[in-house]
């Protein structure tokens, strides 16, 4: 994708409407002696989540990838395997924490969707589930 | 009828958008209130504000127009005043600080910054770098993919790289930037992004800037960059002087 960098971004659909609106909700000046309007469904934005979600599914996702992925190919194009494997074994203790994140996932484009809709007066469709979404999301 | 507010700026801000469109439906329009050498850009509230797409486009237009003639303090979206006289009276009892931050941020202007992985690239990186993933990969697809087990084994592994690889990246993107910048603040994570930052630039020097982020997609072809800019210095207004800790969050509870 290219954004043209020194660019006001006023309208339109793009991502990049949604990355300016992010700063909308989440920073600027906030003042005591006044009251802000309730943000019901946007404040969950602020749980902080990883991009890269430690679950099973990401990790089958991921599996599926490197097996079709061609490292002979492209400008990434790999060293040749090594003749020997072995030696390396740091890895066993990760990722104990499965899927403890996936469950307060809530991506700020869910929100703006959300958003979007209620301004349209639609009913509010029943959210996906988030690993489905972020898995859209991701490819 | 309460008051919404946009934005605070100098009462000689050369072009006040005054009688533009602003929050609602059908659109207020914006208003401006002096108050000695400050002035805010306010308009009436409309019934049931919700952060609805329009109503917080509205008040990205509005101090992008105000944001682009001069120096603002953008307030952050849904901020209401019971009415006018409140919102003279704030800035009548916090001149001072706020002139210091008006001039402090005057001639500079926000560049956001979000990246994420392409994936396919990132892959064939930490792939490159890890003869171990290689070697499981490999065993996995002579077995026609490998059982379960070797599937979870291998994507666990690939994740925690892929994982180490965004902080990496994140930090390379700052480190790329920051130099031409006069200052950085960090913005929250969230799905969706490896790295979310926002760089206050001088506007003299916005080519530089737009040079440097060129630059670093030449250089971290694995990452796509995107950047929104120049926008008002959301990210580089403090909290008011008189403002304790939670003030957002009680503000948050007043409001519902």
């Amino acid at each position: 994708m290219t954004v043209v960098p020194a660019q006001q971004t006023g309208g339109g659909g793009s991502s990049g409407l949604y990355d300016v609106l992010e700063l909308v909700l989440d920073r600027g000046l906030v003042i005591d002696a006044f009251v802000r309007v309730s943000l019901v469904g946007i404040e969950i934005l602020k749980i902080d989540v990883r991009v890269v979600v430690a679950s099973v599914d990401t990790y089958l996702r991921f599996a599926e990838a490197c097996n079709r992925l061609d490292l002979e190919a492209g400008p990434h194009k790999s060293p040749g395997l090594p003749d020997m494997v072995g030696g390396i074994t740091e890895s066993g203790a990760r990722g104990k924490s499965k899927g403890a994140l996936s469950g307060a996932a809530e991506t700020i484009s869910d929100a703006f969707k959300q958003a979007r809709e209620e301004g349209e007066s639609e009913p509010r469709r029943p959210r996906k589930a988030t690993a489905a979404r972020r898995k859209e999301e991701q490819e | 009828m309460s008051t919404y507010v946009y934005a605070i700026s100098a009462s000689s801000h050369p072009a006040l958008p005054e009688g533009m469109d602003g929050v609602g439906e059908p659109p207020m329009p914006v208003r401006v209130l002096k108050e000695g050498d400050l002035a805010a850009i306010v308009s009436d509230a409309p019934e049931g504000l919700r952060p609805k797409r329009r109503d917080l486009l509205a008040h990205q237009n509005v101090l992008a127009e105000a944001g682009a003639a001069g120096c603002v303090l953008p307030m952050r979206f849904g901020s209401v005043a019971p009415d006018d006289a409140t919102v003279t009276g704030v800035l009548a009892e916090r001149a001072d600080h706020y002139q210091e931050r008006l001039r402090a941020l005057d001639g500079k202007v926000e560049y956001n910054v979000k990246a994420s992985h392409v994936e396919e690239a990132v892959l064939h990186r930490v792939m490159a770098e890890s003869p171990e993933l290689r070697a499981l990969a490999e065993s996995n697809r002579r077995s026609g993919g490998g059982s379960y087990e070797d599937k979870i084994r291998l994507g666990e592994m690939v994740a925690a790289a892929v994982k180490a690889k965004e902080a990496e990246d994140a930090a390379e993107v700052q480190r790329a930037l920051a130099p031409v910048a006069a200052a950085v603040s960090v913005g929250p994570e969230s799905t969706g992004w490896l790295v979310n930052v926002s760089f206050l630039v001088d506007r003299g020097t916005a080519e530089d800037f737009v040079a440097a982020v060129e630059e670093a997609r030449k250089s971290l072809a694995h990452l796509e960059l995107r950047v929104n800019g120049p926008l008002p210095p959301y990210s580089f207004v403090e909290p008011g002087p008189a403002e304790p800790a939670s003030s957002t969050a009680g503000a948050d509870a007043g409001a519902q």
